[in-house]
């Protein structure tokens, strides 16, 4: 593998992860759908490439975290809808507690003495 | 992923049965996904061409996404390696020729070395066969005063009393006395080894009897003793496994005993191989102060847990150092050794130097054998250059690529594999079979069984194997970047040139290790000429021999003696078909007894100055029946007996040392254990007078100075344990039966043992040499072929390759005899090379072999033997591709594009 340098503005696998999860809070959606929200929210700032949305969408419903199921999209197309399974809302739980404790530590650190 | 295995197992196999529905999903997923874009970039104003362009940039590489989602759902690995496992069987399956040459290549080094290994395992390796091996240990005396310094003496009855009683290191001590016991009553009479042991012996190694019991303390005691153990084989032999031999009795040595109990046939000491147990009895002398000094125990101690081999040394040593102060007149410069029952056998078995070398043999030829595979996976991967840059250009990973040929290699080595068992399961019955030079030997065959060590170690050298010759192809294929392979369309020009050292360099190391091999051989082969050479002197060739040792009270008389063997003596002559008949305490070859003598008019100053030579009892005839040349006076005759003045005959070495320059007939020999004189200063012993000289034989092998020796009639010197040589007019093996017909004709209780020709006694007496001789050689001969294949195949290769350059010269006017030269003198480099290497390398061996083996490295001769063999045979596996190259035809070979 080796150690990729890690631009401002990519996503970690983890950190991923754990956007989808919040998302998918809101109610079931595509990908697609996913991509676009966390683009928009988060004010242009974050891009999800498609490379890493669909393995970790496949990664997260093989976990148990997601369910999937097909439907109809807004444009009467066929689409595969993601939603939060009770293992996932619990997940999405731990992390985002997680997250608080870590970025309320590093802004700490980050914050000039 | 670690965790979420369990859990994750169920999607996969569900969509394992689902395969063609999970591929149109995630193609639907991701086109959907493809189309919001596109539609989003036309909103934005972009032509719809560019609109879909963009999206597809934006995307990156699709199918590349797809597959990383698809092996999410899959057993991706798993399915890669079937993958890899069903094409490489197809590529194997397609290239049939070549699998077959190198699965049997394969077999046969692997073969080899699971039958050697096999050998180490049951003779090295194995715990012996008691509870808790490891604190088995055989607590021995050291003969410090000895010139090799033993440390493995046997101890005394009193000595191991004391031992006992002082020693805090071991829980408890039992001990045991070889001894031999004629068998008889019922079937033919056997001499068997047998083992006296104290009654607490099968407690102390923690072994259970398999019927009956075990001895009880008390049946020690003289009178009560008459009670035996049988093992597995006597009772199968003497009662058909019957479980109501228990109570029975049977009879030993003349006594009868009762069969108490049956060992399983699990329970067999490789050191003290034995066919039953009675109560050791140790008797008033065993006991007394005297008795310190008759060492004839083997001493088994169990180690107290937590105590280490070293401590109980330790205690071992201040123990027999008290003694040694205690009892200066025996036990002075006597200290006490202990070692685990395992290390005890291990060095017992002296096959240590031998396996050594045997196993250093086969993984030379295994060596050679990955050397030939290599070569031909190298050949054969030149030829699939241009699909492996295809799947290259493709995307396939380097790692992705070398697996797919390591997987092939694997595949080839672990078939290899299973056909090597079969051929080590055919080699070991051969070589097992050959165990036979004497009673230790056969029972250490039964030792040597393939089990699960065996399995694996066969597996393991596969892999091994296969890593070997597989590893250098793939990675030499590999490393080519895609678009060369392209280029040059898998006709190597000067881009295998890299390939082509690598398939030199195997080709000189193949040639190397059979040099080393050879030599290696041709010094054991040395030992075995040592054998034929030694035989000279007499003329063992249709001689029968055979063993009696008298038993039964009866039998301690002299006279008894006499008449036993004079009766058989004089019912083997009457047999057909026999020439002669003869009695004699010794034969060539059979480590003669010792007696000191006092030569006429050469008194020494005190008895232990005494000379000795070998001795032998002889009947009426032997030299005759021997054809011993006899140099001067005559042979034994019926009318020397014990009333007839006393008569000795020498042999030459003899008449030389103490009678030099002067004939030794009617001189006189006093012979006898000492020179002490008895009441009214009359010697004990009689004179002898010499009546005749006889020829020098050698008494073992690669004996360099013949050994006085004197020879006595055995009718004045009757002995209770006595040969019986035969001389007879057919193959003289069809004779023993009749033989020992003859001897239980005059007495059915009497064990008949060692039944053989005497050129096997004296094949016998290098006990197993010529096995290994014979190991060696088979070896060295599979390697030579192995490394004649490999040159041939390398050479063949190299010219095929060159064609079109052949063409070129033969066109350019090159005449064909240039170009065979050309080629015989490429090969006959990698010849030359390979042989100096290996010639350089060997010459440590004869130092090594004489370091290990009592062989004497007599000539360079043996040396100088190996290399012209390799270069001869390389001269002809480079002619045959030599010769094809000179028939090439230009026009054909240029037009091989």
């Amino acid at each position: 593998m080796g150690i990729k340098k890690i631009e401002p503005g990519d996503l970690l696998r983890d950190t991923l992860d754990m956007l989808i999860l919040k998302t998918l809070d809101r109610g079931a959606m595509h990908g697609y759908g996913i991509a676009e929200y966390i683009h928009e929210r988060s004010d242009d700032a974050l891009r999800v490439e498609e490379g890493a949305l669909y393995p970790a969408l496949h990664r997260l419903e093989l976990r148990g975290l997601l369910a999937s199921e097909w439907g109809t999209s807004d444009n009467n197309r066929r689409a595969k809808f993601y939603r939060l399974t009770a293992a996932g809302r619990k997940q999405l739980a731990e992390e985002r507690a997680h997250w608080t404790r870590m970025s309320a530590a590093i802004a700490r650190i980050l914050e000039p003495a | 992923m670690g965790g979420e295995w369990p859990k994750a197992i169920w999607p996969r196999v569900k969509r394992l049965v689902q395969r063609r529905k999970l591929e149109s999903d995630l193609e639907e997923e991701l086109r959907f996904h493809l189309a919001m874009r596109e539609e989003k970039n036309r909103r934005a104003g972009l032509a719809a061409d560019d609109a879909h362009s963009a999206a597809r940039r934006g995307f990156g590489n699709f199918t590349l996404l797809k597959e990383r989602c698809r092996e999410m759902w899959t057993f991706h690995s798993l399915e890669t390696f079937w993958q890899d496992v069903k094409y490489g069987a197809r590529m194997l399956r397609k290239n049939s020729g070549m699998t077959l040459i190198a699965t049997l290549t394969l077999a046969l080094g692997i073969g080899v070395n699971t039958t050697i290994f096999t050998v180490v395992n049951g003779l090295l390796l194995r715990k012996p066969p008691v509870q808790d091996a490891d604190r088995m240990m055989i607590v021995s005396g050291i003969d410090r005063a000895a010139a090799d310094h033993r440390d493995r003496a046997p101890v005394s009855a009193p000595d191991y009393l004391d031992w006992r009683a002082e020693s805090n290191s071991f829980s408890d001590m039992a001990v045991t006395a070889d001894d031999m016991f004629t068998v008889s009553g019922g079937a033919s009479p056997e001499r068997a080894t047998g083992t006296r042991v104290s009654p607490n012996y099968f407690q102390v190694l923690g072994v259970a009897p398999a019927i009956g019991r075990t001895i009880l303390p008390g049946e020690d005691q003289a009178g009560h003793d008459q009670v035996v153990i049988l093992s597995d084989d006597l009772w199968n032999e003497r009662f058909g496994g019957d479980p109501k031999a228990l109570g029975r009795k049977i009879k030993i040595n003349g006594n009868y005993y009762v069969v108490i109990g049956v060992m399983p046939p699990s329970f067999h000491l490789a050191a003290f191989p034995t066919k039953l147990w009675v109560p050791l009895v140790l008797s008033r002398d065993n006991l007394g102060g005297a008795g310190r000094g008759e060492r004839f125990l083997t001493v088994f101690a169990r180690l107290k847990p937590g105590m280490s081999v070293r401590q109980a040394r330790t205690e071992m040593e201040t123990i027999a150092q008290r003694l040694a102060e205690a009892n200066p007149e025996t036990n002075r410069d006597w200290g006490a050794n202990v070692m685990s029952l395992q290390e005890y056998t291990v060095e017992d078995s002296g096959a240590q130097a031998a396996l050594a070398f045997l196993m250093a043999a086969v993984a030379g030829v295994l060596l050679i054998a990955c050397a030939n595979l290599a070569n031909l996976l190298l050949a054969r991967n030149s030829a699939r250059q241009r699909e492996f840059s295809i799947r290259a250009v493709m995307g396939a990973g380097r790692i992705r690529l070398a697996r797919q040929l390591l997987t092939e290699s694997v595949l080839l080595a672990l078939g290899g594999g299973c056909l090597g068992i079969l051929v080590a399961i055919g080699s070991l019955r051969v070589l097992l079979a050959r165990f036979n030079w004497n009673e230790d030997a056969v029972a250490t065959a039964k030792e040597i069984v393939m089990d699960t060590n065996v399995l694996a170690f066969t597996i393991a050298i596969s892999l091994v194997a296969a890593l070997l010759f597989g590893l250098a192809p793939a990675l030499q294929m590999t490393r080519r970047d895609a678009s060369t392979g392209l280029r040059d369309g898998g006709r190597g020009t000067t881009a295998g040139r890299e390939r082509h050292r690598l398939q030199r360099l195997l080709v000189i190391g193949q040639l190397a290790l059979s040099i080393f091999l050879l030599v290696g051989t041709s010094l054991f082969v040395e030992g075995f000429i040592e054998e034929l050479r030694a035989s000279g002197g007499f003329n063992p060739h249709n001689v029968l021999t055979a063993s009696v040792s008298l038993r039964g009270l009866e039998y301690l008389k002299p006279e008894r003696q006499k008449q036993f063997f004079e009766s058989v003596v004089e019912k083997l002559r009457a047999l057909p078909g026999a020439e002669s008949a003869v009695v004699a305490t010794d034969i060539p070859f059979d480590f003669p007894g010792d007696v000191q003598f006092t030569v006429e008019g050469h008194p020494a100053a005190k008895p232990a100055e005494r000379p000795h030579c070998g001795y032998f009892a002889v009947g009426p005839g032997y030299f005759a029946t021997t054809q011993i040349p006899m140099l001067q006076g005559r042979d034994v005759t019926a009318a020397d007996t014990g009333d007839s003045p006393p008569i000795a005959i020498v042999n030459e070495a003899f008449a030389r040392e103490y009678f030099p320059g002067m004939n030794p007939i009617g001189r006189h020999i006093q012979i006898g254990q000492t020179g002490q004189t008895g009441g009214g200063g009359q010697p004990v012993q009689k004179w002898s007078e010499i009546v005749g000289v006889v020829g020098n034989v050698n008494e073992f092998l690669g004996q360099t100075r013949p050994r006085p020796e004197l020879f006595v009639p055995f009718a004045a010197n009757p002995s209770d344990l006595a040969r019986l040589v035969m001389r007879t007019r057919t193959n003289p093996l069809s004779m023993a039966d009749p033989l020992r017909s003859a001897v239980w004709a005059v007495d059915a209780d009497q064990a008949v043992t060692e039944v053989r020709t005497m050129e096997r006694a004296i094949i016998d007496s290098g006990s197993g040499d010529d096995l290994m001789t014979g190991l060696m050689g088979s070896f060295a001969g599979i390697a030579l072929v192995m490394a004649a294949i490999g040159i041939y195949g390398v050479l063949s290769y190299l010219v095929g390759e060159r064609t079109h350059e052949m063409g070129i010269r033969m066109a350019l006017g090159a005449k064909p005899g240039e170009v065979m030269r050309l080629v015989i003198r490429n090969g006959m480099t990698l010849v030359g090379t390979g042989v100096a290497a290996g010639f350089a390398a060997s010459l440590a061996l004869p130092k090594l072999v004489a370091a290990n083996f009592q062989l004497p490295f007599r000539s360079a001769m043996v040396l100088a033997a190996a290399p012209p063999v390799v270069i001869l045979i390389g001269l002809v596996a480079c002619y045959i591709p030599a010769r094809r190259a000179m028939r090439v035809d230009p026009m054909v070979a240029l037009r091989h594009e």
